[in-house]
């Protein structure tokens, strides 16, 4: 391949690449958001500065994206801490993991989204949406919700959904001595957004402590209730937020 | 979490890093490597500038069984590597990997930018059969075998230990949260601490299957040379670059 070949690849291998060039468009993408009281101290310790603790409520979500372009079909499984970055309100994702190399290395090296690779399914299961994320061959997490018991009061007002609100990665890159050689803060506001149905309802969350999946280090002092999303979405390129090295 | 804990990250997600600092040590790796004949053109093509592929048109077919890697656990790849030369030295370059683990997956690609896709390899030793095996999203794209240990390789560990040090290259590509080019460098380093407990050669059979997201087959096989057998520990450092693709290439 020609040197200035090089430099039009999206990403690694050269003879295929893991993933083509953004955006990407995710149709039929389905959420459970379950949101819990947890520990100020802790959620500090977790936030990067910049960032600013926005309360003392997160959440654990699971995605199901059956179709997603240049990634296809998977399962997601999230931490997320609403946060402010200079007052404005965001949401740090703190953890991710799925079950496909594709998102997962585009995640990781794109817009530095913290993606690990674990197993998180999203089904109904009679009566109950549920969500599961087993890490190691072991059940990390379970979420259960009550299945569209009720409407979301603001289906009306997109901009009011979690969907809206912008969401900051903490992106690292080390370079081939080891040593960091992108360190940033990265944000990614989602675009085209269609709210195909919001549900809210009770939900239920345990969270087991897993050295390498710590989703547990934000331990569940109160649930606060689940969100149930059908949404299709443009998850476009991100933009700096703060460089870490500059 | 404040800017020291931040750089001090040694990967992301900064609440659980996926792998640590290096070097990386490895305690019984297993490799066995199926070394074929292909087209010459398409190998030109598998291989970025300014590297240049062996003039014979061999490529290495390899599995490599990791039972104990610090940081990165146990697990198994499977990959291509096409012997080429760098401004006249001699070095293997790794064209593609498939792996079933994520820490070696990301620091992998991150750190020094190995090729690698999630995949199921297994090597194993079927009755009288060293077999490797890779499936690929649900098939199977590659099957090797080899003749177990039926002989020494030429040599003994001395000559497999010093094979070990050829230099190492891949090409890392970490694209900017825009999509622009951010890193794109070719990228070399050498193993250390090198320890061979044994070395076998045998003949070999080697099936490709035409796969678009593990295309194992775009190089295809003319002719199969033979099979090679090895075990034993050794260090994987960080590395060097030996070209940049952004910084050194004039428009």
């Amino acid at each position: 391949m020609r040197k200035e070949d090089v430099l039009q690849l999206p990403s690694m291998p050269l003879q295929s690449p893991t993933y083509p060039r953004g955006p990407f468009r995710f149709f039929n993408r389905k959420y459970l958001i379950v949101n819990y009281r947890t520990d100020p101290k802790a959620i500090r310790d977790a936030l990067p500065e910049p960032l600013e603790p926005d309360g003392d409520q997160v959440s654990v979500q699971w995605l199901d994206l059956p179709d997603g372009e240049g990634f296809g079909a998977y399962s997601a499984a999230a931490q997320v801490i609403p946060c402010t970055l200079k007052g404005e309100p965001c949401n740090f994702i703190s953890q991710m993991y799925v079950n496909n190399t594709s998102p997962l290395a585009g995640g990781r090296e794109i817009w530095g989204y913290p993606m690990k690779f674990g197993h998180a399914s999203l089904i109904t299961h009679g009566d109950t949406l549920t969500g599961s994320l087993e890490y190691a061959s072991q059940i990390t997490a379970q979420g259960t919700m009550t299945y569209k018991h009720q409407v979301h009061p603001e289906i009306a007002h997109r901009e009011n959904l979690l969907l809206a609100r912008k969401q900051v990665t903490l992106k690292i890159i080390p370079g081939i001595d080891g040593k960091p050689e992108i360190a940033q803060l990265i944000g990614i506001t989602f675009e085209n957004v269609t709210v195909e149905g919001a549900w809210i309802g009770n939900a239920r969350l345990e969270l087991t402590p897993s050295v390498n999946c710590t989703l547990a280090d934000l331990p569940v002092h109160q649930v606060t209730g689940g969100i149930h999303l059908v949404t299709s979405m443009t998850l476009p390129y991100g933009h700096l937020l703060h460089d870490y090295l500059a | 979490m404040n800017i020291d804990q931040i750089l001090k990250l040694p990967s992301m997600p900064a609440a659980c890093p996926s792998y640590p600092l290096g070097p990386y040590r490895f305690i019984n790796r297993e490799y066995m490597i199926i070394t074929y004949e292909t087209d010459h053109d398409l190998l030109r093509a598998a291989v970025p500038e300014p590297l240049v592929p062996n003039a014979e048109g061999h490529v290495l077919y390899e599995w490599i069984r990791m039972p104990d890697s610090s940081g990165f656990g146990d697990y198994t790849e499977s990959g291509i590597v096409i012997p080429c030369t760098f401004e006249g030295e001699v070095v293997n370059y790794t064209a593609q990997m498939y792996l079933d683990d994520e820490p070696p997956i990301s620091a992998g690609r991150e750190i020094w930018g190995f090729p690698k896709k999630y995949a199921f390899p297994k090597l194993s030793v079927n009755s009288d059969t060293l077999t490797g095996t890779l499936n690929y999203a649900g098939e199977l794209v590659a099957m090797g075998t080899m003749a177990y240990k039926h002989q020494a390789s030429p040599g003994g560990l001395e000559a497999m230990n010093k094979a070990m040090t050829k230099t190492s290259c891949v090409l890392k590509v970490i694209p900017n949260f825009d999509g622009k080019p951010k890193i794109c460098q070719l990228v070399a380093f050498n193993l250390i601490d090198i320890s061979i407990k044994g070395s076998w050669i045998s003949p070999a059979r080697l099936q490709l299957i035409p796969h678009v997201n593990a295309p194992v087959a775009d190089l295809p096989i003319k002719k199969v040379i033979g099979g090679k057998h090895y075990i034993g520990d050794l260090t994987l450092p960080h590395g060097r670059v030996l070209f940049d693709f952004v910084k050194d290439q004039k428009p």
